[in-house]
């Protein structure tokens, strides 16, 4: 059979055609609404632990690799020894911690008596931290208890880790806080 | 009968709501405003946004007080009455490799209403504009190979997908286990939907639709003339 050009071009999209409607898996006919490629087709795949509690369950961030990066969608990583592609509902929602436009971007600062929280810069912030970190520890360290024994503490700061934080950071934290004298020292990661 | 089925083991299922949230993610279907009802059960229940919901129940069985929770979703039906209302195939329609009872953005041309009332288990829900919207099994990841999002988050194995008859014997497997210890334990009609149930307690202690309610199931008069006409319009569609 001798196929001209314009010939060929008809039957190849009428594979095409046929291809495209064969993967659906149904009659000719109807017409789907959506398309049934999987949205992390195209997606860079890293992998993460779940930073809320200390199961420490492996998760797969889909990640778009043209454009923002933004994260596109995060499942349990099958391969993972914890979880073995499982997550509760909060692992569910991890993507939800960084997709999200209830998150904060920036430190945010509300002045004593204020009702309204006004945006900061993060050398702002720090400094503030610790310019009152510094004053009210200065002005309630305390080396002797009543008692005369020696115990070097501050009782009027207390540090309330995140339960994001993972053992590694937790010591540093935990050392920097024991160096400023803290004994009110704790953690959220009992959920 | 091939195609997919789901199994869901109501004995396993510790509520931790991975599904509900695995499903939302998935989808990219926003977040709903609630209000703290007394209850763990969140959302109030299914809507346009919401395809799978875990729903609590407390009740006393035989002077306990028992706990009692239900993953509820489209059960994808081998005869769907929502199909069989719309009388639509580019509206309402199921997939030929998996049984999936899809619906489409053209619901919104039909009596949502209709579709919702017509469904045993109380499932599909519409929006503001006449779209109706429900479980779609995750179609997209199935043909491409992958568990629903709500059975690979499953931490418990409550949430179990397959092929429909190796589901089955799993179900039953399952069903003689839990039957040692819980005479009452039993599967939700396995012959006619796609996503089977296993409960330990009188379902409807689960939900008022956990089980098929028989008034639903009465094909109300103008599905039955669509039925019995629907070869004949098929072909005009044709013609």
């Amino acid at each position: 059979m001798k196929i001209t050009r314009r010939g060929f071009i008809q039957i190849s999209g009428a594979t095409a055609a046929g291809l495209a409607v064969s993967g659906l898996g149904f009659d000719l006919s109807p017409v789907r609404s959506h398309a049934q490629m999987l949205k992390t087709k195209y997606a860079k795949e890293t992998t993460t632990i779940c930073p809320y509690c200390a199961v420490g369950c492996g998760a797969i961030v889909h990640t778009s690799k043209k454009g923002d990066g933004r994260v596109i969608n995060i499942e349990g990583d099958p391969g993972h020894v914890i979880n073995r592609g499982t997550l509760c509902s909060k692992g569910a929602a991890l993507s939800g911690l960084s997709e999200n436009e209830n998150r904060l971007l920036q430190p945010m600062y509300r002045a004593p008596y204020a009702k309204e929280w006004t945006p900061m810069s993060w050398n702002q912030a720090l400094a503030k931290i610790a310019e009152r970190v510094k004053k009210t520890r200065d002005a309630t360290f305390t080396k002797k208890n009543g008692k005369g024994q020696v115990v070097n503490r501050t009782t009027d700061i207390a540090s309330v880790g995140s339960a994001a934080l993972d053992n590694e950071e937790c010591w540093i934290y935990q050392a920097l806080m024991r160096a400023l004298g803290l004994v009110y020292i704790e953690h959220q990661a009992r959920i | 009968m091939p195609g997919k089925s789901f199994f869901i083991d109501t004995t396993l299922c510790m509520a931790c709501r991975g599904c509900q949230v695995a499903c939302k993610q998935w989808h990219d279907l926003p977040a709903e405003k609630t209000v703290n009802r007394g209850t763990y059960q969140n959302p109030a229940d299914l809507s346009f946004v919401t395809y799978k919901l875990v729903r609590f129940e407390e009740v006393v069985v035989e002077g306990k007080l028992k706990w009692l929770f239900f993953p509820d979703q489209c059960r994808h039906c081998l005869e769907p009455p929502c199909q069989m209302t719309a009388d639509d195939p580019k509206a309402i329609f199921t997939d030929a490799a998996t049984g999936a009872v899809l619906y489409t953005a053209n619901t919104k041309n039909m009596d949502a209403k209709a579709v919702v009332d017509s469904c045993p288990y109380d499932i599909p829900r519409p929006s503001k504009d006449g779209t109706v919207a429900k479980c779609d099994m995750c179609i997209d990841r199935v043909e491409n190979g992958l568990l629903p999002a709500c059975v690979k988050t499953c931490p418990t194995g409550a949430m179990n997908f397959g092929n429909r008859k190796e589901i089955l014997a799993m179900a039953k497997k399952r069903l003689a286990v839990v039957k040692k210890t819980n005479r009452k334990a039993k599967l939700l009609d396995p012959d006619d939907i796609r996503v089977i149930f296993l409960v330990a307690e009188d379902p409807k202690l689960y939900h008022k639709f956990a089980v098929a309610s028989s008034t639903a199931f009465d094909i109300s008069r103008a599905v039955a003339l669509k039925r019995l006409f629907r070869p004949l319009t098929r072909l005009t569609d044709r013609l």
